[in-house]
Order: structure tokens, then sequence, then C-alpha cells
């Protein structure tokens, strides 16, 4: 006799072993600060220039 | 290349070769970071050098010794290692060589260093001419030139023979990338033999009367930005190969890895005149192209970052990390093996940020000879570099000597890696600041007659004394350990960490050892960058210089 499905979809959270998101993150982050630093002296040579 | 050979300890011959190269690196780091703490002590204003010692004379011991010595002995030791350990033992003929290599290079290294300690070389570590310095100095640099070559050639030779001993099989990781980093170094260092050769030696024997600034500025440039990424590179080796082994991960990939070393042979040398924006005798338009090709060295810093960042996580992920940061939290923090060059490598990201704002063309006007590049190159050279190689040092020493490093040594290397970061967080941050303020980088302590721009740097200065008392406290503690693991450490074996391919990687592709196009397109961009404005300098020169010397 086949048994009625009665559990419900339950999440099967299989964590991806080979998942880069937190390298993606970090290199975002990365470019983030050297865009920031980069565009603060740009300023200060609008500024004084 | 992982084979039963990696198994092997370096050979006891080979090993000596190194450890004298290191020996010398280390009594370097004494006396440079000497020299060092004297430098800021005199900066802050707060103290006076005794017996007539002058400042400029310790600038230049601190510049060469550091900058020179150190990192040549040490890189060259450290490569022939990472050869003879991946490539197989040197042969006789080539162990030779690279000895003959190394008592060049200490013969030079002890020429320079009594002429600067006689006061009769004290023209900065960039040597520009028109300060002139006593003839043994510039003789005793091209010994250590020479010999580096030697060493070179020694690799170079190691190579060929493993070449021609595995035909269609691409070289180990390691030699391939020490090999690209001596063939950087030999077309980089025919700029400053010719500088020396053709015009400083025969200049301060007084066989000319008058020196092309122009001229030999631009090749010291040549070689010196090129200089930088020879320092480089081998830490790259670290991170790219070795750092992957010590947190039981594996090198994310080969391929990448060989590339970037590729684009830093390309793009590292026909890049000087960066460091020359503001001089004149040089056209705007070459200029910019020089500007443009070092934008084009950010990419394989890039690629290094993010293949570092992929080799944690995917270590961090294998151990069952979750969410999108938990992989670092699995890194061996208590190793100092890896925490060390770490704290190296996140010294890279503000360094590497510094190095785009100093080659953006106009903008460099704003550091421009400030105490701004001091602060950087102590982030690059004097941590991310510096670090890495006391990393190094931890196993490569012990494993050289057939000792160990204990616990209680790894638990002081992490003390002196959190001391140099906290000193150098102060130093070069109060650099950087002050550089903005306009401070100036190399003059002694001044108040400029008390004008109130120069008052407004003094705090930083005393900023940069503390962080360099707390370095030169890093440098003792330094010390001791490597003198720990080179005589008094426990017997045992050190593992020589070589970092393995994931299973599913593909075989680097052949066409990375194909020298043929590689020194091609190399020559062919240096010739692009260069003759121009070679040609400009030399025939719109103004009147050569006479030198000038013993001016302090």
């Amino acid at each position: 006799m086949a048994k009625t499905e009665l559990r419900k979809n339950v999440k099967t959270e299989v964590e991806d072993r080979s998942s880069l998101k937190g390298t993606l993150a970090s290199v975002f982050l990365l470019g983030f600060f050297l865009i920031v630093s980069w565009v603060g002296v740009f300023f200060l040579f609008l500024d004084r220039f | 290349m992982i084979n039963s050979a990696d198994k092997l300890k370096v050979d006891r011959r080979d090993g000596k070769l190194v450890m004298a190269q290191i020996y010398v690196a280390f009594i370097a780091l004494l006396i440079g970071g000497l020299a060092g703490l004297l430098q800021v002590l005199v900066r802050s204003g707060r103290f006076e050098l005794p017996a007539g010692i002058g400042y400029y004379q310790i600038l230049t011991v601190h510049g060469v010794v550091l900058g020179l010595v150190l990192t040549t002995f040490f890189i060259m030791g450290f490569m022939q290692a990472c050869v003879s350990k991946t490539a197989g033992t040197f042969t006789t003929k080539q162990r030779t060589i690279a000895w003959i290599g190394f008592w060049l290079m200490t013969i030079g290294t002890v020429m320079a260093a009594v002429m600067i300690l006689l006061n009769e070389a004290s023209v900065l570590y960039t040597f520009y001419a028109p300060l002139q310095a006593h003839f043994l100095f510039y003789l005793g640099l091209t010994l250590v030139v020479v010999g580096s070559w030697l060493g070179s050639a020694a690799i170079i030779m190691k190579y060929a023979e493993w070449r021609r001993a595995n035909p269609g099989t691409p070289s180990p990781l390691l030699t391939f990338m020490a090999l690209v980093n001596v063939l950087m170094w030999i077309v980089a260092t025919l700029g400053v033999a010719a500088t020396v050769l053709i015009q400083l030696l025969p200049w301060s024997l007084g066989l000319v009367e008058t020196v092309n600034v122009g001229v030999s500025r631009t090749l010291f440039w040549y070689f010196g930005h090129p200089l930088v990424y020879f320092w480089l590179l081998p830490a790259y080796m670290a991170w790219y190969v070795i750092i992957p082994k010590i947190i039981g991960g594996k090198i994310f990939s080969d391929s990448l890895a060989r590339m970037s070393f590729i684009l830093f042979l390309l793009f590292s040398i026909p890049v000087g005149f960066h460091h020359q924006l503001l001089e004149p005798g040089i056209d705007a338009a070459w200029k910019f192209l020089q500007v443009v090709l070092t934008f084009l060295v950010v990419i394989p810093s890039l690629m290094t970052a993010f293949s570092l960042f992929a080799t944690f996580e995917t270590f961090g992920r294998s151990k069952g990390a979750k969410g999108l940061f938990g992989w670092f939290k699995m890194l061996p923090w208590g190793d100092a093996r890896f925490a060390v060059p770490f704290i190296g490598m996140l010294s890279f990201i503000p360094a590497g940020a510094g190095g785009l704002i100093n080659a953006s063309n106009q903008m460099n006007q704003v550091v421009h000879n400030t105490i701004w590049v001091t602060g950087h190159f102590h982030l690059t050279l004097a941590t991310a570099v510096v670090l890495t190689f006391f990393g190094i040092t931890f196993w490569l020493v012990p494993h050289l000597t057939g000792r160990v490093l204990t616990k209680a040594i790894n638990k002081l290397a992490l003390i002196q890696g959190v001391l140099w970061a906290i000193g150098m967080t102060f130093m070069s941050g109060a650099m950087h600041a002050a550089g903005l303020l306009g401070a100036p980088r190399r003059s002694a302590f001044s108040e400029y007659g008390g004008a109130p721009q120069a008052a407004e740097w003094i705090p930083y200065q005393v900023a940069q004394a503390v962080g360099g008392s707390i370095l030169f406290l890093a440098i003792i503690l330094m010390l001791y350990i490597f003198v720990n693991l080179a005589f008094f450490a426990p017997k045992g074996e050190e593992e020589f960490p070589i970092g393995e391919m994931s299973t599913h990687a593909e075989p680097a592709p052949m066409v990375f050892e194909n020298w043929k196009i590689w020194m091609g397109i190399t020559v062919l961009l240096i010739l692009f960058a260069y003759t121009i404005p070679f040609i400009d300098l030399i025939q719109n020169a103004p009147p050569g210089s006479k030198g000038y010397n013993n001016l302090w």
C-alpha cells in the first residue's frame, strides 16, 4: 500500500559547498573601498588645483 | 605537479645556500630597523642624532639595507628553496654559480655599506643624480646586481633542465613563478646597470664632468617599478601556493596563478613614468600612455585578491561553514604561518588603494614627494611583503635547519604580527594623513621658519615615532624568533607546505611556458613605451649637471 505523502515540503537546505557568494561579496567590498578612497583624494585634488 | 619527490626535504647543500642568504637578510633587518627607529625619532623633533651622525646618512642606511639588501637576499634564497624543492636539487654547477652570486652580492653589500657609514654615499635609497656618491658605492651596487643575476641563472638553468626532462608537461607552479620573477628582474636591472655603468660610475670617478639627470632618473625608474614587483611576486608565490596548504585547502586555480604572473611580467616594466609624473623633459602623452599601462597591472593584483578570497571560502565551506562570511571564522587563526601573512594581505588593500591614487596622472600632484608615498610603501613592502616573508621564515628556516616551530614560538610569532600591525597602523596612517596635509618625505625635522602649515604636521610626526618604536620592538621579537628557529629550536621535521590542485582542475595550458611569446611582448611593450621618450631626453637635454657630494 502506497503511503500517502503527509510531509509538507520540508525545506531541504543543501548548503552548496562550491558556492562563491562570499567571494563575490568580498571583491565588491574591496572594489567599493578602492573607489571611495580614490574619489576622496580626487575631490581633494579638485579643491586644491 | 605533486609527486613523491615533494615529500622530500630540500637538499642539505641547497639548504645551506638558502640559509646563507637568509642570514644576511636578517642582519640587514637589524641594522635597517635601527636606522628606521632613529629616523622616526629625529622627525618627531624631540631627539637629535649623537656623534655627528647625519639624518640623511641614516635615511640611506634604512632604504638601501632594507629596500635593496634584505629583499634581494631573502627573495633569492626563498626562490632557490622553492625551485630546489619542486624542480629538484641543484646540480653542483648550478649551486656553484649561485654561491658565486651570493658572495658577489655580499661583497657588494659590504662595499656600499662601508661607503654609507663613512658618509661618502648619503645619496638616499634612490641615489638620484646630481647627488654623487663615492664610486665604491656604485661599484658595490653593481656587484649586488651582478650577483643576483648569477643566482637567477641557477634558477633558469634548473628550469631548462626540468623542461628537457619533462617534455610537454607544465613546470611545477612554484618553479614557474620563480622563473617569471627572475626574468622580470633581469630585464629590469638592465636599466639600473645602464645608468650606473654608463653614467654614474664614470662621473663619480671624474672621467666625465657632468651627468644627464633626466636620463639617469628615467633609467632608475625603468628599474624601480619592476623592483617593487620583484618584492611582491615572492609574496604572491606564498599566497597562491603555500597558504592554501597551510590552511588545509586547495589551490583555487593553477592557470589563473600562471596567467597573473605572466601579466606582471608584461606590464610591470613599461610603467616607470608614473614615478616621474611631475618631472620635466618627458612629454605628457608618453606619461599618459604609461599611466594606462600602470592601470593594467591592477588586473593581476585583483585576480590575486579574487583567487585568495575563493581559496579561503572554498576551504571554509568544505568544513561546513554557512552564510555569506561564515568561512572567515574557519581559517586557522592560531597558526602564525597563516595569520602573519594574512595581516600582510589585509594591508595590501589600503596599499593598493593608495597605489591607484599615486598613479592617477594629475592626481599625483596631491601626494607627490609627500610622506604619503612613504606611508604607501610601508604598507606594500614593509607590511604586505615583509610579513609574508616572516610567515615564510616560520617554516622555511626550521625546515632547512632540521628543527621545528614550537607552540611557544608560534605564539610569539602571532604577537609579533599583531605588534607589527599596530605599529604600522600608527606610523603609516600618520604618514598618509600628514602627506595629504603636504608634509614632505625624505627631509629631516624642521619647523620651516615657524610656518603654520608645518606646525600641523608635528602631531602626526609624533604619532609616526610612536608607531616606529612599536615596529622596532616587533623587529627585535622577530630577530629573537629567527635566532631560535635557526639555532635553538628542538630538532625535528618541519613541513615545506606546497598546495595541491583541486581534483577536477585542468592542467595548465602549455602556452604559458612559451617564453618566445611572453618575452617578445615584454620587449615590444618596453620599446614602445620608452624609445621616443629616451630620444627626446637625450636630444633635447639641458646642460649636464656636475656632481654634488658631502652636502651633509
